[in-house]
């Protein structure tokens, strides 16, 4: 800048361009991460989308009374007759004891017998024995060793199941936003307060994950609730995600230019998926 | 002049705006009025199963249940899985109809049925074995038909509850329903009613 001569920065042409760079700079410092160039625009609608309802396993349905007190019989089945009991003879009780003590004068000898060859054994093969044991010693520890392995292998690669990865990015400018509500189809809705520190790093490009969870491989309506000043009971919008079978799919939420009279449905959100194929749970 | 040099360029034009219609309609016909392809019972199991795992990793199946017509073969448009879940305490039940969910729904009911055993016979080994049944069954009073078939642990078989067993429930217009049940691991059939 220095070796530049002076004329040269006063034509208006270059102060033009030199704002227009640092505007750039700031733009991409404050918008944060992009998304990848997989990223699908996902449409926020203000209505949640009406879809046709299938009916399913109508026979259960229409005979669920009778079904479910057949299976109530076979967890309890009284009967009518008391379970009374008639008395033993005692002879009988007798000749069990005799039996018993037949069996306990075989066992006595029988003891006897197995102790004088085993303590015969065990001195002729005590130093086999030794080494033995210290080769099960070895061989459990390697056994315990490949247990480790087969957790930590299954934990990060053999489990993964159907997941979403919902993060948020940029923060409105003419709203607060003091928690966002999430809701996956029927299910119940996860609310994330967003702290001070955490609106601030939003204002300057921050990423937040707000939810990482399995989800059903289906299509499915998700929906975002907006909570702050301009929205006291929330404001919702709806967005139509297919999550790929036993693939973990990201959802980005970009608050940045969300109006306060359009609420939930202003949000801008696009989805891509992991690019690193999971393996699968089943089989 | 004009005019009748006009016609038949009109015509002309017109003709090409109906055929592209009529191919266009053609074209989309096959697409637009598809059915979804038929698949035995267990074709649609994994997906089934795999939704019901992030739902509650303790999911277990326990009925199954065809949701639309099922065909000579075994074979239905979509089928039903229900699977409960003990930490839950709920049961979910998925219909799945061209290798995707299209329901998915916890059922507002206490269904504490045992799970099935793993090794069952597909639909189609099921209604072979129904069907010789139900022929029989069906030669005096004319033919019947396989109206719903039922995969279950126990409600319809008094001697073995335990048993995983098909339950295929055969209509005729002219004489009350036959109910065939058949055992699911040796494809037997175990026992049959008319209700």
């Amino acid at each position: 800048m220095r070796n530049l001569p002076r004329s040269t920065w006063s034509t208006p042409a270059l102060w033009v361009g030199a704002l227009a760079l640092l505007g750039s700079v700031w733009a991409s410092r404050s918008a944060g991460a992009p998304d990848p160039p997989r990223a699908i625009p996902v449409k926020v609608e203000k209505v949640r989308p009406v879809r046709d309802k299938l009916t399913t396993l109508r026979f259960l349905r229409a005979n669920r009374d009778f079904i479910r007190a057949r299976y109530d019989e076979l967890i309890a089945k009284p009967v009518d007759r008391r379970g009374a009991s008639d008395e033993i003879d005692p002879r009988f009780l007798n000749y069990a004891d005799l039996l018993n003590q037949v069996h306990a004068a075989h066992d006595t000898m029988g003891r006897a017998e197995d102790e004088r060859s085993r303590r015969h054994l065990l001195e002729s093969i005590a130093q086999l024995g030794a080494l033995e044991t210290e080769l099960d010693r070895v061989e459990r520890q390697l056994g315990a060793q490949r247990t480790r392995l087969a957790l930590l292998e299954d934990d990060f690669t053999g489990r993964q199941r159907t997941t979403l990865l919902v993060v948020v990015q940029g923060f409105p400018a003419g709203a607060s936003v003091n928690e966002i509500g999430i809701k996956i189809d029927d299910g119940s809705m996860l609310r994330v307060p967003l702290t001070g520190p955490q609106q601030e790093s939003l204002r300057h490009g921050g990423l937040l994950e707000i939810f990482h969870g399995a989800v059903e491989p289906r299509d499915q309506v998700v929906q975002v609730t907006l909570f702050g000043s301009a929205w006291p009971a929330g404001d919702s919008g709806y967005m139509t995600l297919d999550p790929l079978r036993d693939r973990l799919t990201f959802l980005k939420l970009d608050l940045s230019a969300v109006q306060p009279a359009q609420g939930g449905a202003s949000v801008q959100a696009s989805t891509w998926l992991h690019e690193a194929p999971a393996q699968p749970i089943d089989g | 002049m004009r005019t009748r040099q006009g016609r038949p360029v009109r015509s002309k034009g017109l003709a090409l705006v109906a055929a592209t219609y009529v191919l266009g309609l053609l074209v989309a016909a096959p697409v637009m009025a598809r059915d979804p392809d038929p698949f035995a019972a267990r074709a649609g199991l994994d997906v089934a199963r795999s939704a019901a795992g992030s739902w509650a990793p303790d999911a277990v199946l326990i009925y199954v249940e065809n949701d639309e017509a099922v065909a000579a073969d075994g074979t239905s448009a979509r089928w039903g899985y229900l699977f409960h879940s003990k930490t839950l305490d709920q049961v979910r039940a998925y219909s799945i109809r061209d290798g995707k969910i299209v329901v998915a729904e916890t059922l507002d009911m206490k269904f504490e049925a045992p799970p099935l055993a793993t090794d069952w016979i597909d639909s189609g080994a099921a209604i072979e074995v129904g069907d010789r049944i139900a022929a029989t069954e069906f030669k005096k009073t004319g033919g019947a038909s396989l109206s719903t078939m039922l995969l279950m642990r126990g409600a319809f078989q008094d001697k073995d509850p335990d048993q995983t067993t098909w339950t295929l429930i055969y209509t005729s217009p002219s004489a009350p329903s036959l109910f065939v049940v058949v055992d699911a691991t040796a494809a037997k059939v175990r026992r049959t009613w008319r209700g």
